[in-house]
This record gives structure tokens, sequence and C-alpha cells, in this order.
């Protein structure tokens, strides 16, 4: 079979629906990397905390 | 256990196994055997893909390893909600509108037919091997229940999971383990309120938290980097990134969760959904192991766990030295219970000295305990080398067997069977659609027709299912359980993952130069397992790395006039 070169998503942000909540899936995103942000520094405060 | 427990957990294990075969009843093909019918939703998908990762070594081996090492485990999933992140703008979108049955598919199209072998082939050596110990895992509790030897009862649960497996599509899994994935995690939660009302009465859950903490078991986080040390903030990022890049985004088990769903959106809600939650599931069933620890401060613990092995040391003439020992651990665990209390008044009453001077002679005490414990491991070396010496995995189930109230015990061995049955369904059912899609139908037989790959699938599922159960007969020799399942995907995956980020991101490598740089690779993760230190989080790195560098440096050594399009 011939390689196809694929290498970049095939569809656009545009076709894909929207996300509860956010106007965009950025948002979403942001909410999930927050979130990690918010509980690395929670546990980070309970490791200090009990030490 | 009581007639309630046994009524609990047949009934439930009996439900499982009949709504399975119910639910395959209209597979005819093999379109509807591995691919359902795309119309999951993302809670579906979400609680699938949760439901299919937390097996039973989960419950089982997680409380265990904070018992022992505390809550440091949990940032091994550090790097799980950035990787969901990444799946859900990069591969999502490519899977839907390639409309592939398995990962494997995509890269033939952007590779060659062999990229696609070796990848759907790794995919099964490391796949295969973890679903051994996925049957494992639940022969322990049967093994310790009823004297049984881990063999005979690895036989027992493998043939059931093969029948459940062999009759269940991809559809009746994901459905299934989104009414199991509640009752999980309801079991766990009933399971943690309990211990902590166990606790004695002037012990708080504040208190019980303290005296974790001040037994080093509250290490959550840990910025100081070591490359030998397994769990820290580092290897989590990064190690802990490139493992969960690879097992959601390459390995078939997960794929196909999300291949189910609906829509590209639906199918990124799920994803983001287990990104969101999965930390602090683990946060909790860690935490759950942790209060068991401070339960066994207050109540004397055995000195080993595995009751089944002692009773096989007590059956020799090492039966003497091993009373002696457990003499000497419960005068050591009757001078630690008072210092235990002092700790627990110096912390109520703030008084720094007192904490320090109790804290000292606690931990002076646990040592003294521990070397008693490595002793009896020695014995029982000595008077049953068959038997384990490692108990970690038996610690929370030990507790649940002695201390939960009738009916209870049931349910949480029901819900740790379910779990393991629905997670070795999945995995087999992944096996036998990347051997039969991947494997079979692209290099043996072409021209098949739709009934004959349904039967091909079944008969590879029955073939990886007894692969599996050799595989859990040998699991007993390797490191705690859960520990094995990440080492072993670990040593497959950072490869793995190389080969679909070359794919994904790096246009200019082509199929003859990533096939090569694939298997170096995986001889430089091999090489760094078998003969350095390096802990085993640094293989998904290791691997991927070097796939993406080998890759650019044959490219430029073969050329692109090389390149043969193959037949």
């Amino acid at each position: 079979m011939k390689e196809s070169n694929l290498a970049e998503p095939v569809d656009t942000e545009e076709e894909i629906e929207k996300p509860p909540f956010f106007k965009s899936w950025a948002g979403m995103y942001w909410l999930v990397l927050g979130n990690l942000a918010f509980l690395v520094l929670l546990f980070y405060a309970i490791t200090k905390f009990y030490e | 256990m009581s007639p309630l427990d046994w009524i609990v957990l047949l009934g439930t294990l009996g439900f499982i196994v009949i709504y399975g075969v119910w639910k395959t009843r209209g597979s005819k093909d093999i379109e509807g055997y591995l691919k359902g019918d795309n119309s999951m939703k993302w809670w579906t998908i979400g609680l699938s893909i949760m439901a299919t990762q937390a097996s039973a070594i989960t419950f089982l081996s997680t409380p265990g390893q904070a018992y022992e090492d505390g809550m440091r485990f949990v940032q091994f999933y550090f790097g799980l909600p950035i990787a969901m992140v990444i799946i859900s703008i990069t591969v999502i979108p490519i899977f839907y509108k390639l409309n592939v049955y398995t990962a494997y598919e995509f890269l033939e199209n952007r590779f060659d037919l062999k990229t696609r072998s070796l990848a759907a082939f790794l995919f099964l050596v490391q796949r295969g091997l973890a679903a051994g110990i996925t049957i494992y895992a639940p022969a322990i509790i049967l093994s310790t229940m009823l004297g049984w030897s881990l063999t005979v009862t690895n036989l027992i649960i493998g043939v059931l999971v093969i029948f459940y497996t062999m009759s269940g599509g991809t559809k009746a899994v994901s459905v299934t383990q989104k009414q199991q994935m509640a009752v999980m995690m309801g079991g766990m939660i009933i399971a943690g309120i309990m211990v902590v009302s166990y606790l004695p009465e002037n012990v708080g859950f504040g208190d019980a938290v303290a005296v974790a903490g001040k037994m080093g078991k509250m290490n959550v986080v840990d910025f100081s980097f070591d490359w030998d040390d397994r769990y820290n903030f580092w290897s989590g990022m990064t190690g802990g990134l490139f493992l969960a890049l690879s097992y959601f985004g390459t390995d078939q088990s997960q794929v196909a969760r999300y291949l189910g769903g609906k829509s590209v959106g639906e199918s990124r809600l799920g994803l983001l959904f287990n990104g969101l939650l999965k930390i602090p599931m683990q946060f909790l069933i860690l935490f759950i192991g942790v209060m068991v620890f401070v339960f066994y401060q207050f109540n004397q613990p055995p000195v080993f766990f595995n009751e089944a092995a002692k009773s096989k040391v007590y059956a020799t003439e090492y039966a003497d030295e091993l009373r002696g020992l457990e003499t000497r651990y419960t005068a050591i665990f009757e001078e630690k219970q008072e210092a235990v209390q002092g700790l627990v008044t110096a912390l109520k009453a703030d008084d720094e000295t007192a904490i320090s001077s109790a804290q000292g002679k606690v931990a002076a005490l646990n040592s003294a305990g521990k070397e008693v414990r490595e002793e009896v491991k020695g014995l029982i070396t000595k008077a049953a080398p068959d038997a384990e010496t490692r108990d970690t995995d038996y610690v929370f189930i030990s507790f649940v067997m002695k201390y939960l109230p009738a009916g209870l015990v049931g349910l949480l061995l029901a819900v740790i069977f379910s779990a393991a049955m629905s997670s070795t369904a999945s995995e087999l059912n992944a096996l036998a659609s990347t051997t039969v899609v991947d494997i079979y139908k692209r290099n043996v037989k072409q021209e098949g027709s739709p009934k004959h790959y349904l039967n091909a699938s079944k008969m590879f599922t029955v073939a990886w299912g007894l692969i599996a159960i050799l595989f859990a007969t040998y699991a007993s020799l390797l490191d705690n359980l859960i520990q094995a399942v990440n080492i072993i995907g670990s040593i497959f995956y950072g490869t793995i993952l190389g080969i679909f980020l070359v794919a994904f991101y790096f246009k200019r490598i082509k199929g003859h130069a990533v096939f090569l740089a694939a298997l170096m690779a995986e001889a430089v993760v091999l090489y760094c397992f078998y003969f350095t230190e390096i802990a085993f989080l640094w293989f998904n790195v290791i691997g991927c790395a070097c796939v993406i560098l080998f890759g650019f440096i044959l490219q430029g050594v073969i050329g692109e006039k090389k390149e043969e399009p193959e037949a």
C-alpha cells in the first residue's frame, strides 16, 4: 500500500460540534489542565501540612 | 464468608455472565461483535474508559501500595489529564475520519503494512501478558479465602472469563462497565467510611490523617528529581504522560472504548471526563489504603497478610520459629500501640517536643516490626519456596474479610470480581480484534466471509484467554501487581507511541525508516530493562524518543528514493 503522507488532523474544529458550557473546545481543555494544576497544588499543600 | 456473602457474590457474577451473553445475542458479524454501533454517549465512554483501566488490580493492589509506601503513587497519574487533551485534539479526529476498527489500521494508511503489523504485534505481546495479571489478581482472593492453589484458581476464573468474553461483544462490555463503575466506587467509599468508623473513639478523622502524616504516609507530592525514583512529580509528568498517551492513544482496549462513540465531540468529552476524575479517584483509593494503615496502628495486623502462605510454614518443622516471630511481633505491637496513643495525645495538645519524641518512638518500633516481617518472609522462603513472600496485595482484602460485616464482604468481593471480569473481557476482546483485523485478515486470509471473521474472533478470544491463564500462573514471580502491569506496559508502550507520534507529527519520516527505528528503539528499552536501574516510567520516554531520533537518522541514510511502495 502506498504511503499517504497523512500527518495532520483531517477535520477542522469548525466541523466538530461545540462542547457543553464553553464556546470552544479550548475552554474544555483549559478546565482539565486547570483542574490538574489545582490538584497538584492541593496535594503539595497536604504533603507540607502533614510532613 | 457467611451465606449472605455467597448469595451476593454468586448472584452478581451470575447476573454479569447472563447479561453479557444476552447482550451479544444480536452479533451476527464482525462489525457488530467488535465495534458496536457507534451509539455511545460521553458519560458511557468516560465511565467505560475508567472501568477498563480500573480493574481488580486497582482495588486490590493500590490500597496495599499506600499501606506500604504512602500516597506518592498518585503522582503516576499526573500526566494523564494532559494526555487526554492531546489525544482529544490530535488522535480522535483522525481515527473518526478514517473510520478505523483498530488504531493500527491508521499506520498502514500513513506508512505501510509492516509498520502496522509491528505495532499490532507489540500491542499483542504486552496486552496478552497484562491480561494474565488481570486474571491473576482476583485469583489471589479465592486462594486466600478458600485455601485453593493459585494455579487452580487462575484456571477457574480464566475459563469463566473466556466464556463471558467469547459470548460478549464490545457494546455489552461498555454498557456493563457503566453500571459496574458506580458499584465499584460506591463499594470503595463504603469501605473507606467503615475503616474510619473502626478507629478508636478518641481518634477522629483529622487525628488519623495527622498520625498517617507523622508516619510518612501523606507524601502525596515530591518535587525532588531522581532517575531511580519510581514516583515523583517529574516522572509522573513526563513518564506518566507518555504512558497515558500510549495507553489511551494506541492501546486497542482503550481506543475501542471511544471509537464506539456517537461523534468526535462525545468521544472527546468521554476522555476529558476521565482527565478530570482519574486523579481524584486514585487519590481516594490510596487514601483508603492509608486509613487501613492507621487502623492497624490501633488493631494488631497479622505478621504476614497472606494467611495461606503462613499456613504452609505451620505445616513444616519451621512452625515453632514462626510462632516465636509472631509472639515477638505482638510484643512490638503492644509497645507501639502505647506510643501511637502518646502521639495522638501529643498531636491533640499540639506539643512539638512530645510529638517529635512519640514520632521517633513509633518509627523505631515500626522498624522493629518490619524486621520481624522480613524474618517471616525469609522463613516462608525456606519452608515453602513456592509460596509468595510479598503480601502487599493481600492487605486490603485481608481487612475486608476480617472486619467488614456480612453482606458487605460479598458485595466488595463481587465488585472486585466484576471489575476483573470486565477488564479482562475488554482486553481479550481487543486482543482478538487486533489479531483478526490487523494480522489475520490483512496478512493471512483476506477474502473471508463476515461469519468466518466472527468465528475467527471468537477462536482468538479463547486462544488469548488460554495464554493469559498461562501467564497468570507465573504472575506471582513478579513485583507488586499494579507495578507489574505498568512495567510490562512501559517496556512496549514507548515504542508504539513513538511510531504514532512520527505518524502524526513527522511527515518527513517514511515507512522503512520508522519500522527499523521501532525495532532499534525496542532493543534499547529491553537493554535498559535488563541491564540498568532506570525507573520503569522512563522507558516510555526512552522508547518514544528513540523511535523519533532513529527515524530521523535512518530516513536521512535510506533517503526517499529507497522507499518502495508495498503491494
